[in-house]
């Protein structure tokens, strides 16, 4: 039999595309049994393509060479070495399997010891420690908010690793929102309502990522608020991230927007430049990478929008070392990063901007993008204006969107008085000369 | 009783590590052999222009798992034509994902959300990923920025084509490898008449392969200007 289904191969091979055989054919694997052929597809996709497209010719090909009927029959599973031959999904790896787990979706990488800690986050780390030893009780809901790879999800798994530290049996349900959609879409059409309230409601702490996702969702937004109470009257600790404050999030239910306000909401703000070198600095020592000070300041200096484009730089700066066999030096991150770093000088944005203008007057972002209207806050955010109206092609509709949803004619109006003041203020000029510099050196 | 078969279909052999010209991709092949070999988890992000080599290695990467007994995968998302968001989310579940042609979501709402879904979840499972796309994460125009910054966490590493002189040598050492020595002279008419991209200069070597043994005449440029002109 496996003489005959090499020479299948080799027809399948001469017969579709390259692509075809890289994405669809080339990931199965075949278990041979008295009965026929399984072919195991990684994932429910290629199994479906499989079936769809390629299973009648699999199966024409091996009647032909047997001179007689064959069985065929495609599943999602994988065959590994160490997973034994042929066994149905050992590792069948879709998100609502996940969620039947609890304890195992903690990722144990995250931690409060390895958090680095800064201006820009420390409310929000002291928040998530003392739910962490305080769960239920504490703040209920804490809902973390801020924009993406400043730190999140880092101390929203930090919380879980502690509470499960100082009490090894608490039952913590961690999860994407995105896996709250699809386990409740799956249980709704296997009519398993009742055993996925069940699942969310023993758990003595829930915590869910990124809910921003739950917009224009109605029937998850339903189900989660029912949860939600549950959960809250129970007093089991809920731990909520959002890219935004929650309120400004568009297709959210009011009763739920209220509800997510009822516990402490912290604001985690992009890191300043001495914690970006300091998370540089720790993430390379975790890699156990050598990697002197001047270029980890070069990293942090240049590069300020989040931490996810600092740990690329990083990994990048080591893929290229291991390959040349070099030493780190700053020569050697300059020259290795210059792409980089040339797409980040060039990529200047209105949340860039915002921030740079922040950190220059001393103020906290929020503030720049509230509604108070004093002057030390006043002018700065007319500055960022003017400056994001000057740096970047964005209208100024957009630009009155990005600063807590303004009209454009007072953009319009910023920007005018930023001219005017630039032409009579010299404070002000040199402000604004600093600030371009700062932002598109 | 079950029995085990050797791999499946065979991953082709033109697309393996050992055949892939470097030149200035050096640092990006090694990474890749770390990474199809397990010996690095960091994520690759490759980028460059189309014929520098990115779905060479990302193939070369899928043989070389499998080769060692890891489940691999590749997918070019511009293969994917209706319901883009919907195939995305229905991946994942092997050992190595090698996503081609990122490009070819950008913009797309639903597709980039399943793409950022499915990021999570193989970094969840433990599973490693490969992108390809003609420019960095911050320049395909992706809309949602928690993918773009979840691409940019990445090694990223910059292909480049091989220059001329490397396409020549390149060239040359197949033909030799097919007992057909291509001399300067030859190539320089070669070089100044076909499309220089190396898929064309293959096809090229093919069309002289079959030519010249059919005439059994060695490959002279007069030969040449009889076939091609």
């Amino acid at each position: 039999m496996s003489e005959l289904w090499r020479r299948c191969l080799s027809r399948l091979e001469a017969e579709f595309s390259a692509e075809d055989l890289h994405t669809y054919l080339a990931p199965l694997q075949v278990s041979e049994e008295e009965s026929g052929f399984t072919l195991w597809a990684p994932n429910a996709y290629t199994m479906e393509t499989v079936r769809e497209r390629f299973l009648a010719p699999i199966v024409e090909v091996l009647e032909h060479l047997c001179d007689g009927p064959v069985a065929v029959e495609v599943q999602v599973g994988a065959r590994s070495p160490d997973r034994g031959v042929g066994k149905p999904a050992t590792r069948t790896r879709t998100a609502p399997e996940r969620v039947a787990g609890s304890d195992s979706s903690l990722d144990p990488n995250y931690t409060f010891e390895n958090f680095v800690e800064g201006k820009s986050n420390q409310l929000g780390k002291a928040a998530a420690t003392q739910v962490a030893m305080n769960p239920g009780r504490a703040y209920n809901p804490l809902l973390l908010y801020g924009g993406t790879g400043l730190g999140k999800t880092h101390l929203m798994h930090a919380a879980g690793n502690l509470m499960r530290a100082n009490k090894p049996d608490v039952k913590i349900l961690y999860l994407r929102s995105e896996q709250f959609v699809s386990g409740m879409v799956r249980a709704l059409q296997q009519k398993g309502m009742d055993d996925f309230k069940r699942r969310f409601r023993s758990v003595d702490a829930l915590l869910i990522d990124d809910i921003q996702f739950f917009a224009g969702k109605n029937t998850t937004q339903e189900e989660f608020f029912h949860t939600f109470n549950a959960l809250f009257e129970g007093k089991q600790q809920i731990i909520l991230t959002c890219d935004r404050y929650p309120k400004e999030v568009d297709n959210l239910e009011p009763r739920l927007k209220s509800r997510l306000g009822w516990g402490l909401s912290v604001a985690i703000e992009p890191p300043d430049f001495e914690t970006r070198a300091a998370i540089v600095l720790a993430k390379a020592q975790a890699k156990g990478v050598e990697l002197p000070e001047d270029v980890a300041t070069l990293m942090a200096k240049r590069m300020r929008s989040n931490v996810r484009d600092l740990e690329g730089a990083l990994n990048t700066l080591v893929a290229r070392a291991n390959f040349e066999g070099r030493r780190i030096s700053s020569e050697f991150a300059q020259e290795t990063l210059r792409d980089l770093l040339t797409v980040h000088a060039q990529a200047i944005t209105i949340p860039n901007i915002q921030k740079t203008v922040a950190d220059y007057y001393q103020l906290r972002l929020a503030d720049l993008l509230s509604k108070k209207r004093s002057r030390s806050i006043a002018r700065p955010r007319q500055m960022a204006m003017g400056l994001a109206k000057e740096l970047t092609e964005h209208s100024l509709p957009e630009i009155g969107d990005a600063f807590g949803g303004r009209d454009h004619t007072t953009v319009l109006h910023a920007c005018r008085t930023i001219r005017d003041l630039r032409e009579t203020d010299g404070k002000l000029r040199q402000d604004w000369e600093k600030l371009v510099r700062t932002l598109t050196e | 009783m079950s029995s085990q078969l050797p791999l499946a279909l065979r991953w082709p052999a033109h697309q393996r590590f050992e055949g892939f010209v470097a030149g200035a991709n050096g640092s990006a092949l090694e990474a890749l052999q770390r990474a199809s070999r397990c010996e690095d988890r960091a994520w690759l992000y490759l980028h460059g222009a189309s014929g520098s080599g990115r779905t060479h290695l990302l193939v070369a990467a899928c043989a070389a798992a499998n080769a060692g007994g890891r489940t691999a995968q590749y997918l070019s998302l511009a293969s994917l034509r209706a319901r883009r968001a919907e195939a995305i989310r229905g991946f994942g579940g092997s050992d190595l994902l090698a996503l081609d042609d990122v490009d070819a979501i950008a913009g797309e709402r639903d597709a980039e959300h399943a793409l950022f879904d499915l990021y999570n979840r193989c970094r969840a499972e433990g599973s490693l990923l490969l992108f390809a796309a003609s420019a960095p994460p911050a320049q395909l125009g992706i809309g949602l920025p928690d993918l773009v910054s979840r691409l940019s966490a990445c090694a990223q590493l910059a292909l480049r084509p091989l220059d001329e002189d490397e396409r020549r040598a390149l060239l040359r050492e197949r033909a030799l490898a097919r007992g057909i020595e291509l001399d300067a002279a030859a190539l320089d008419w070669l070089f100044a008449r076909s499309k220089r991209d190396l898929a064309t200069l293959f096809g090229v070597l093919d069309r002289i392969d079959r030519a010249s043994l059919a005439a059994k005449r060695r490959v002279t440029v007069p030969f040449l200007r009889s076939l091609f002109d």
